[in-house]
């Protein structure tokens, strides 16, 4: 009685000593997988640190790229009304 | 090493592909390109020394004369300085270059010579002046032939435009005095400027050396001392010619000869088969009348003919108005041909009657003219002077970041006075005068 009693003890520690060793691989799993998604939260962050770093730089660019169209329409259209004026000082110095 | 070794591999398949797509893709821009511009230019090919300008022999069917040309300008050039070496008037040559700077066109640009015209619908006797074309044709038969010569002229202004109608030259004056007419003379006066009431001849004299007198009184077909003017709209009704024109002219032109003035927008002419429209700017009261009866024409040669007009090139004909034939015919390879007809001219290096600027000299008065910022505005108002008639020779000098119109070099102070004074005149410019051995 005694010599069984024993056994199933040993069975029974034997048992709850290997659910324990699951429990612990576990844990590990879970924080290997924790620190990979936080290593790719890092770099989804600074992806988008990023993107919304070029987005403004592109948007200054366009802003630049824009007011010196208009001022490079504003010189053509001014040259164009000098080159109109000098014309019709022309013509009509050409009558009689 | 593994990663040279996996790429390898496909690398060598990539150039494989991407050498085909490049090709198929510059195929693509070619084709893109060509639908895009309105007239091809065409391939350069040897350039012709000269080109047929005046004189031509035409036959009973001929309906043109003459035929496109295309010149590469050099640094320096000016429309009006090409127009006139080429026997065109200001108006036809700024027509057919659309966007090109008249006096400062970029050296390299390809511009086109309109030397080809549709004949006036109107007998081909004596003179014939187109107004709206700013051009006269001069119809003369020998024996079996008829020629046709044909010059770029001045014409009326608005306020004062050359009146439509049919004359006759009643006499011939070579070295004319000009009799300043009351319009003339009130309005010189008005700006202070006041004329004699007669101008004997020489280079103050707008008639210039040749005169025809009309029998129409007070008109007459005359040459200028204002080359530059032909082909604008500023005569006080008489018809102005380049000197070397006139010239001609007045030698052919025997007394009661026939002159048929008339205003044809719209010309029609058939080529080869080719229907052609050119289009001028009409008169604006007379627009209606003439598109109507251009219509007219136009419906009347398909109903001929049994051919389709191409009536979208005809409204881009009529929006455009550049002053030369355009092939109004559907049939593709027609239209493809009459392009083979541009001839590309070589530059002459010299154009004729271009402004002689003599060589600087501190010995001479100048006058400063005018200073820009801008060296084309300095070199526009520097041509602007340069082709005044009589000519004002003017340059540009740089200084700093400024340019300087200087106009000169004059012998005396009295010279440079009144040039000033031509200047203020009939430029509006403040000049200032430039001592000699000042004008460093």
């Amino acid at each position: 009685m005694k010599k069984s009693f024993l056994v199933i003890s040993s069975l029974i520690v034997f048992a709850l000593a290997l659910a324990g060793c699951a429990t612990t691989a576990d844990l590990e799993k879970v924080r290997a997988q924790e620190r990979e998604i936080n290593a790719k939260a890092d770099q989804a962050l600074q992806a988008s640190q990023d993107a919304n770093a070029n987005a403004l730089k592109a948007a200054e660019t366009a802003a630049r790229a824009e007011s010196a169209l208009k001022a490079a329409e504003e010189r053509a259209a001014a040259a164009e009304e000098r080159a109109n004026k000098a014309e019709a000082a022309f013509e009509k110095s050409m009558r009689k | 090493m593994h990663r040279i070794i996996d790429l390898a591999i496909p690398l060598h398949r990539l150039r494989l592909l991407v050498v085909p797509f490049i090709f198929i893709l510059t195929l693509h821009g070619c084709a893109g390109i060509r639908s895009v511009e309105v007239i091809p230019p065409p391939l350069p090919t040897r350039p012709a020394e000269t080109i047929k300008q005046n004189e031509f022999f035409i036959g009973k069917e001929d309906d043109a004369i003459g035929r496109p040309a295309v010149i590469r300008l050099e640094k320096g050039d000016t429309l009006p300085d090409i127009a006139r070496h080429f026997s065109l008037g200001i108006h036809e040559i700024s027509l057919a270059n659309p966007g090109v700077d008249i006096w400062v066109p970029e050296a390299g640009t390809r511009i086109m010579l309109p030397l080809h015209f549709i004949l006036p619908d109107a007998p081909r006797k004596g003179i014939v002046i187109n107004l709206a074309a700013m051009r006269l044709f001069y119809f003369k038969e020998n024996k079996k032939s008829l020629t046709v010569s044909t010059y770029p002229v001045g014409i009326g202004t608005i306020e004062r435009p050359t009146p439509i109608g049919q004359a006759y030259v009643k006499r011939k004056v070579f070295r004319p005095t000009w009799y300043v007419p009351a319009s003339i003379a009130e309005r010189h006066r008005a700006k202070g400027d006041p004329l004699p009431s007669k101008v004997p001849p020489g280079p103050l004299n707008p008639l210039g050396e040749y005169a025809l007198y009309l029998s129409r009184s007070s008109y007459l077909i005359h040459g200028t001392n204002k080359p530059s003017s032909i082909g604008l709209k500023a005569t006080n009704g008489c018809i102005r010619l380049y000197p070397e024109d006139i010239r001609e002219l007045y030698e052919k032109t025997p007394v009661n000869t026939p002159v048929h003035i008339i205003s044809q927008p719209y010309l029609i002419g058939q080529i080869n088969g080719v229907v052609y429209l050119e289009v001028h700017a009409p008169v604006e009261e007379q627009r209606v009348a003439d598109l109507r009866k251009l219509f007219a024409r136009l419906k009347n040669i398909e109903k001929k003919t049994k051919r389709k007009i191409d009536w979208g090139q005809v409204d881009k004909t009529l929006a455009e108005v550049r002053g030369i034939p355009v092939p109004i015919l559907e049939l593709r390879e027609k239209i493809e041909k009459g392009n083979e007809n541009i001839v590309e001219v070589r530059h002459p290096g010299k154009l004729y009657g271009s402004p002689e600027i003599p060589q600087l000299s501190v010995e001479a008065w100048y006058i400063l003219a005018a200073e820009h910022r801008d060296a084309t505005d300095a070199a526009r108002m520097a041509a602007i002077i340069s082709h005044q008639g009589p000519p004002i020779p003017a340059r540009v000098l740089a200084k700093r970041d400024r340019y300087r119109v200087i106009a000169g070099p004059f012998g005396d102070m009295q010279t440079a006075e009144d040039t000033a004074r031509r200047l203020k005149i009939d430029l509006e410019v403040d000049g200032i005068l430039i001592e000699p051995g000042n004008n460093r």
